[in-house]
């Protein structure tokens, strides 16, 4: 950065340098009378103050890329130190989970059996937080696989899956709809993991459905812009408070409307890791009361992800 | 085996882990011994010539990697199973060269172990390397390279997707075993997956459809319904 000002040295080294060896006299040093019209005066004031105000934005510029890249830095510093957060927290965890879990087997067939295996169930469940955790850490490090995925044949299986499953449990009574555009041409495909983009958009139906009462409806779109496949889960649901938006993404964040449903908090984290890693955005709106309508924008074959 | 209770090492520094899976093990019809790190765990196979190792990777003084590191280096080939995450393909390539039998994921189902270690012991070729430790494997006319993960069949390459070769490696160095989607899904995925038998079947077809298995008469993928799959085809080390 500092390189980029050194050639302005130049003059002013060489503007001392005459100036001193004028003044000591080394030099011929005569007085010089200059004359100049009005019109030569005024162009040369206009030139040095185009100079003035060229030299104030390259310092601005310079000022504002030095803290963009300072910020860039504090972010990376931040991503990097929760991943390590992560994998700590992993690997401190699993070997209580495993000696519990051993444990557990060993009192197998003793009298007491609903309390063990109520012991049993939140084991299980740590052990799941777990996996989930390891899963987002592996998430932003490990080699995504990269073959065209089509969007369109993911939600068709999610929604026929969602519809198989609504007509039987909980979800029963909530409208799904899918809508994937065929004109002027299908939607197209994504160039990505096919088990991680599946993972993402079924962790968005879910939440949808989770969130859901008997009579809402939950409406699964695609469509394209040009540069991206877009997809939006809405659904009629009980919304999310507007101070609670900003930190769904969060992981292990659980909203006030989310006690009493089952989940981990990490479902909206996965899916904006495995988003981002795409080279997409994931969006959230909603309206408490109303519902909310999540979107993922997914860069189309060709337009290279990171 | 002519020993019914085959003796097992179970090697942790975590003594809650040793002893209540060594409880587990022994109701299992196993003779266990543990150690809480490498160094020991070295000298009680020298002193007790157990039939499988159990060994975690982090431990003080000699972890387990190096600890199967220096075995294999000695010519000994007793199996072993790491507790480790097999998942990432760097961690695969490390444990495949220190020539491990098997993996398991921390935290685990101590069934899921026996179940392990009945498969290893029942693969187990006394004195010589597993299956899982060449780094070239062939079935008839399928030819896998672990280094470059290639497939050859028929002398053609096939085009696979990556987690397709990486279930085909875990079948082809697990043959004649039932193995569960779970168990499949841990392994290629390395974590549990939503519509996870899905997936599984999804790779299986691609595989079979490479192949030109039927699965109605199986040479090499067997579905075993509501179980899981089977290597069908007797595999061995290429050269």
């Amino acid at each position: 950065m500092i390189r980029r000002w050194l050639p302005v040295l130049i003059p002013l080294a060489l503007g001392l340098g005459l100036g001193i060896a004028f003044a000591l006299g080394w030099l011929p040093n005569p007085t010089l009378y200059l004359r100049a019209d009005l019109a030569a005066l005024a162009q040369i004031l206009g030139l040095l103050a185009a100079l003035a105000i060229w030299g104030w934005a390259v310092y601005r510029d310079w000022l504002q890329s030095l803290l963009q890249e300072n910020r860039q830095q504090q972010e990376n510093k931040a991503a990097e130190d929760r991943r390590r957060f992560l994998q700590r927290l992993d690997h401190e965890l699993k070997n209580p989970l495993t000696a519990i879990q051993a444990g557990l087997a060993n009192l197998g067939g003793t009298p007491d059996a609903p309390a063990l295996e109520s012991v049993q169930a939140q084991t299980n469940r740590l052990s799941r937080l777990v996996a989930d955790l390891r899963k987002l850490a592996d998430l932003e490090t490990r080699p995504l696989e990269h073959s065209p995925v089509s969007i369109a044949e993911i939600l068709e299986t999610l929604v026929d899956l969602a519809q198989d499953r609504a007509a039987a449990s909980r979800s029963a009574g909530i409208n799904i709809s899918l809508s994937v555009p065929q004109a002027p041409w299908p939607l197209p495909e994504v160039s990505g993991d096919y088990d991680l983009l599946l993972l993402a958009l079924h962790n968005l139906l879910d939440n949808a459905l989770k969130f859901a009462r008997p009579g809402d409806t939950v409406e699964v779109r695609a469509f394209e812009d040009g540069t991206s496949v877009v997809v939006e889960v809405a659904d009629t649901g009980q919304g999310i408070e507007a101070e609670e938006i900003a930190h769904v993404w969060q992981e292990l964040y659980r909203g006030r409307g989310a006690r009493g449903v089952p989940g981990s908090g990490l479902g909206l984290a996965l899916v904006r890791a495995i988003v981002e890693r795409h080279g997409g955005q994931a969006t959230l709106r909603s309206r408490a009361g109303q519902g909310t309508v999540v979107g993922v924008r997914l860069p189309i074959s060709g337009e290279a992800p990171v | 085996m002519t020993d019914p209770r085959p003796k097992i090492l179970l090697v942790d520094d975590e003594p809650d882990i040793t002893t209540n899976l060594a409880a587990f093990l022994g109701r299992s019809g196993f003779t266990t011994l543990t150690a809480p790190d490498g160094e020991q765990a070295l000298q009680k196979i020298e002193a007790e010539a157990p039939e499988l190792v159990v060994l975690d990777v982090l431990m003080p003084r000699l972890d387990g990697r190096e600890t199967l590191r220096r075995l294999r280096q000695s010519g000994n080939w007793i199996p072993v199973i790491l507790l480790t995450q097999v998942g990432e393909a760097f961690e695969r390539a490390m444990a495949l060269e220190e020539g491990a039998d098997d993996y398991l994921n921390k935290p685990f189902d101590p069934h899921e172990l026996v179940a392990r270690i009945k498969a290893v012991l029942r693969r187990a070729r006394p004195g010589q390397p597993p299956i899982s430790a060449a780094w070239k494997l062939a079935s008839g006319p399928l030819r896998f390279d672990r280094r470059s993960r290639r497939v050859h069949f028929q002398d053609k390459e096939l085009n696979l997707t990556p987690k397709a070769v990486l279930l085909l490696e875990y079948l082809l160095t697990h043959p004649d075993e039932l193995l569960t989607r779970e168990r499949l899904l841990d392994v290629v995925w390395g974590w549990d997956y939503p519509v996870g038998t899905r997936a599984v079947d999804t790779r299986v077809a691609e595989l079979r459809r490479a192949l030109n298995d039927d699965p109605a008469t199986p040479q090499f993928i067997e579905t075993l319904p509501g179980q899981g799959y089977r290597y069908v085809a007797p595999v061995e080390a290429g050269a």
